[in-house]
């Protein structure tokens, strides 16, 4: 779970009912002598999931190192049950991982402290902020110097790493340990997997959302207005990027039925974001561009022609051109940071695409002002798909396309080729990642501050989470949407070829010029985009690009 | 020796078989030196078996140099321990200067990107042809100009508080301490003290401001012009307090019987400051500019902070972007020859500064 969602939820929901439900768990627990580490046992409980996510317990304040080391103590049964005590004893590992507001490898530290106690193995840590990542990375790849033999890692950088032999595939008994099955449809083959071969143990899951004011769909006023105006069908959520057009146009000029300030609909982030901004436009145009009858969607996996000045793109961009006039001043300077945090949560805009946490932030957040009035649901769908193959735009029988935008599809867990040197090195690494992916680990990382979303369809039952101490309907509201993107058939997913970080980035670049009007319209920028996407193919190799593009999509 | 002004302890008798041994250990390092260093680029190339790293060639450069400097004083006796003195610094700064350097070039005549599965590849001129039509350093260039044009605004505002600074005001010292403050804050602070957070459009106090005088929907980084003269306000808040704390120094240091002088002779205060204060003022004046340009042309960190060098590029700066083409696009061969480039334009740029400079300089009367 983010940090700032764990945070606000506890702020936001500390009551005497939930604070004497935390405190009683914490006293049973106590009881039965599992708060120590060192002291549990994970094989002797039969609830062994109510017991871990009593620790530290909802309300009692963030798990300290003493809560991970628990949580790492009780969900250590697997590695007992497959691995003697001191198997590993003499070798040592390198993890390298994120040190993000104290989570990330601070958490794994902690959780992999009992199984280090067990297995006789070490660990060294290389902690990385997350801007340093992606150089880190890339400068070991090509320079040839990895030295880690574990690495978290987001499946984008797949490419760089899997497409040039520098993981190791994973071992069948990790997959049967660590329950793949489970794992929401998106995070199944092909992501983690390159050539048939799986590389990747799931941590976490993203995707983007849509969240939106219920105050404004419900305000009489509005629904007047609207009716007044001759606008198609009833007031309400619109469920497809042509009516959340036609809601932005129309809010512009009125009043904020909450703050009193000027009313706006959807809030574009104009300005980017380190390569991240270019996922926002990529959710407005995955309903537009991603046909379920085609998997990709940004590239065409024949010969990695960008797809971003086809029909569908320019559409899109269009669509933002449209509505800049309805947007808050100084949008063209506004980052997603800034929408999302900035005005969404402050009270300005009815609508916006974020990551998972934002939209329950908003309820639980102490700078938000749109606790009660948010909803979620999945990405805006579109009355027609471009159909890329055909080049026309099909309308499909079964109503609106939606394609769900997996933005970044998470981090995960991945053992380098150069730990396969050593058989029990191997094996110790394989183990370690196992750990930190395990089924019921998994579930205390969704609920407490850890840094990662849930991503397992066992994360998604609510009466876990009500018995630990949330609410139920605001866990539904917002779980419900998650849970629905991650299982959409149509699910748009990013390419995780070499570089994809570097197209995003260049992309941003040329966005800015066209909604800055230095471009004659969005198809002149929508051409220059695909020209630098195309020099970005060339000079990494467009034969290799296309190789790892069809693994990446699972074609021969 | 009879050139020799310097008193020579000993009279060396160099024998022809020392001279030459002198001259084997020079030839002999250096041919290890090269013969280790074929070996690692050949080993590059996978031709002979790769040395795991770069030391092999290092130790060999050490061992070149190490002999060398014996070497002297085989060959020259008490003339090559006079050398000694200067030779080993020189090698050094040599070593830091030229050894980077023709790496740096290697990278900038390569196309590189770390994801590329071939690696770095030599492409002669490519990156500079690439560099002519790309839009993107033009543009960030020109901003440059405008940003460094900027300075002559800061300067005047710069030498009238140090004037102002100089003079017999109430709480000088107070004041002094205070117009430094901004100086002393990180460019990053102030980016998001003032730029993310007084300036901005919604609830910034500056915009609330703003509204409270009638302007509607006040943008401080809406469009092209206001941006980048906001850029520039930042930046010369933070940096006016260092050129005025300069000047100041320069003020201080002026003869007060020059200017009482002056006086004397009738001058008017501001032909006083005019035609004795400001030429006197002059090195002093050259100095701060010139290092105060040397801070602009690395301005990066507000404008990657604050607009990303948007809106549309307008303002960009060399080095945001080429941080974001080395750093967000892994582009090491063509962001480090647009670095080269720009280092080209501004030794060119500083050479014809400081030649019209001296030009000023030279006493009128």
């Amino acid at each position: 779970m983010k940090v700032d969602l764990y945070k606000r939820l506890i702020a936001a929901q500390m009551s005497r009912r939930s604070m004497l439900k935390g405190a009683a768990s914490v006293g049973a627990l106590a009881a039965s002598g599992t708060t120590f580490p060192g002291m549990a046992r994970a094989d002797a409980h039969a609830n062994l999931r109510a017991q871990i996510l009593a620790i530290p317990g909802v309300g009692m304040g963030s798990p300290t190192d003493a809560d991970w080391q628990a949580v790492g103590e009780l969900c250590l049964g697997t590695t007992r049950e497959r691995f003697a005590q001191g198997e590993f004893e003499g070798v040592e590992l390198t993890f390298m991982g994120l040190n993000n507001q104290n989570l990330h490898n601070f958490l794994f530290r902690g959780f992999l402290r009992p199984w280090e106690e067990y297995t006789g193995a070490t660990i060294n840590w290389i902690d990385l902020a997350q801007a340093d990542y992606n150089a880190r990375l890339q400068q070991s790849i090509a320079t040839g110097t990895v030295d880690f033999d574990i690495i978290e890692m987001g499946a984008p950088f797949e490419g760089d790493t899997a497409g040039r032999g520098l993981l190791d595939p994973m071992p069948d008994w990790v997959k049967e340990d660590i329950d793949m099955d489970d794992y929401v449809g998106y995070l199944k083959e092909p992501v983690g997997t390159w050539e048939g071969e799986t590389y990747r143990v799931s941590v976490d899951g993203d995707c983007h959302n849509f969240n939106y004011r219920t105050d404004y769909f419900d305000n009489e006023g509005f629904a007047a207005a609207w009716a007044a105006e001759g606008h198609e069908g009833a007031w309400e959520v619109p469920t497809t990027w042509q009516k959340v057009q036609e809601v932005s146009m129309f809010l512009a000029g009125k009043e904020d039925p909450f703050t009193g300030l000027p009313a706006h609909g959807y809030l574009d982030p104009l300005k980017g974001w380190g390569g991240f901004g270019f996922y926002f436009l990529a959710s407005r145009a995955t309903a537009y561009a991603k046909h379920p009858d085609d998997p990709a969607w940004l590239f065409d996996p024949e010969d990695m022609s960008p797809r971003v000045n086809n029909a569908a793109w320019v559409r899109a961009i269009q669509d933002v051109l449209d509505i800049m006039d309805t947007q808050p001043a100084d949008q063209i300077n506004a980052d997603p940071g800034t929408t999302g945090f900035q005005q969404f949560l402050a009270g300005t805009g009815s609508m916006l695409s974020w990551w998972g946490d934002i939209g329950s932030s908003a309820r639980t957040s102490d700078s938000s002002v749109v606790g009660d009035v948010t909803g979620f649901s999945i990405l805006p769908g579109s009355d027609d798909v471009w159909n890329h193959a055909n080049q026309t735009w099909d309308v499909l029988d079964s109503g609106p396309n939606f394609a769900p935008n997996m933005a970044y599809i998470g981090w995960g867990i991945y053992v380098m080729a150069r730990a396969a040197s050593d058989d029990r090195k191997r094996t110790a690494a394989w183990s370690a990642a196992a750990h930190l992916g395990g089924r019921d680990l998994s579930l205390w990382c969704s609920a407490y501050p850890s840094g990662f979303q849930p991503y397992r369809n066992s994360h998604f039952n609510i009466d876990e989470w009500e018995a630990a101490g949330y609410d139920r309907a605001f866990i539904e509201d917002y779980l419900g949407s998650e849970a629905d993107s991650y299982n959409h058939p149509n699910a748009a997913i990013e390419p995780r070829i070499p570089g994809i970080f570097q197209y995003y980035s260049v992309a941003e670049d040329e966005l800015a010029k066209i909604y800055a009007g230095e471009y004659a319209s969005a198809q002149e920028g929508a051409d220059a985009i695909a020209a630098a996407w195309d020099a970005i193919t060339d000079q990494i190799g467009r034969d290799s690009q296309v190789a790892l593009y069809r693994a990446s999509l699972g074609l021969a | 020796m009879s050139q020799d002004r310097l008193y020579v302890v000993t009279n060396d008798q160099i024998t022809p078989g020392r001279a030459r041994a002198g001259q084997v250990m020079v030839w002999g390092s250096f041919a290890i030196l090269v013969l280790v260093a074929a070996w690692q680029v050949l080993g590059g190339y996978e031709v002979v078996t790769d040395f795991a790293n770069w030391r092999p060639t290092l130790y060999a450069y050490l061992f070149f140099v190490t002999c060398y400097c014996i070497s002297l004083v085989v060959r020259y006796g008490e003339q090559g321990k006079r050398r000694l003195f200067v030779v080993p610094a020189t090698i050094f700064v040599l070593s830091m200067v030229f050894f980077p350097l023709i790496f740096g070039l290697t990278i900038a005549f390569s196309d590189w990107n770390l994801s590329a599965v071939n690696g770095q590849q030599f492409n002669g001129f490519d990156n500079i042809r690439q560099m002519w039509h790309d839009d993107f350093y033009w543009n960030a260039l020109t901003n440059m100009v405008w940003y460094t044009l900027a300075i002559l605004v800061e300067y005047a505002i710069a030498l009238g508080l140090a004037l102002l600074l100089n003079s017999q005001i109430r709480a000088r010292k107070f004041f002094r301490v205070a117009f430094l403050l901004p100086l002393m804050l990180s460019p990053v602070a102030v980016s998001w003290m003032v730029g993310k957070s007084m300036l901005e459009a919604r609830f910034g106090p500056v915009a609330r401001l703003a509204r409270s005088l009638g302007i509607d929907n006040p943008s401080f980084f809406g469009d092209a012009e206001t941006a980048r003269a906001m850029i520039m306000i930042m930046d010369a808040w933070t940096f006016i307090p260092f050129m005025m704390i300069m000047l100041l120094a320069g003020l201080q240091a002026i003869p007060k019987d020059i200017q009482e002088a002056a006086r004397v002779d009738g001058a008017n205060p501001w032909q006083n400051f005019w035609e004795v204060t400001f030429p006197l003022m002059l090195p002093v004046s050259i100095t701060a500019i010139m290092i105060r340009i040397i801070f602009k042309l690395k301005l990066a960190d507000i404008i990657i902070n604050v607009t990303s060098g948007g809106p549309g590029g307008a303002t960009d700066s060399v080095t945001s972007f080429i941080f974001r083409e080395y750093r967000d696009r892994s582009n090491v061969g063509y962001g480090t020859m647009l670095a080269m480039v720009y280092l080209v334009f501004i030794i060119i740029g500083f050479t014809l500064f400081m030649k019209l400079a001296a030009r000023w300089m030279r006493p009128k009367y």
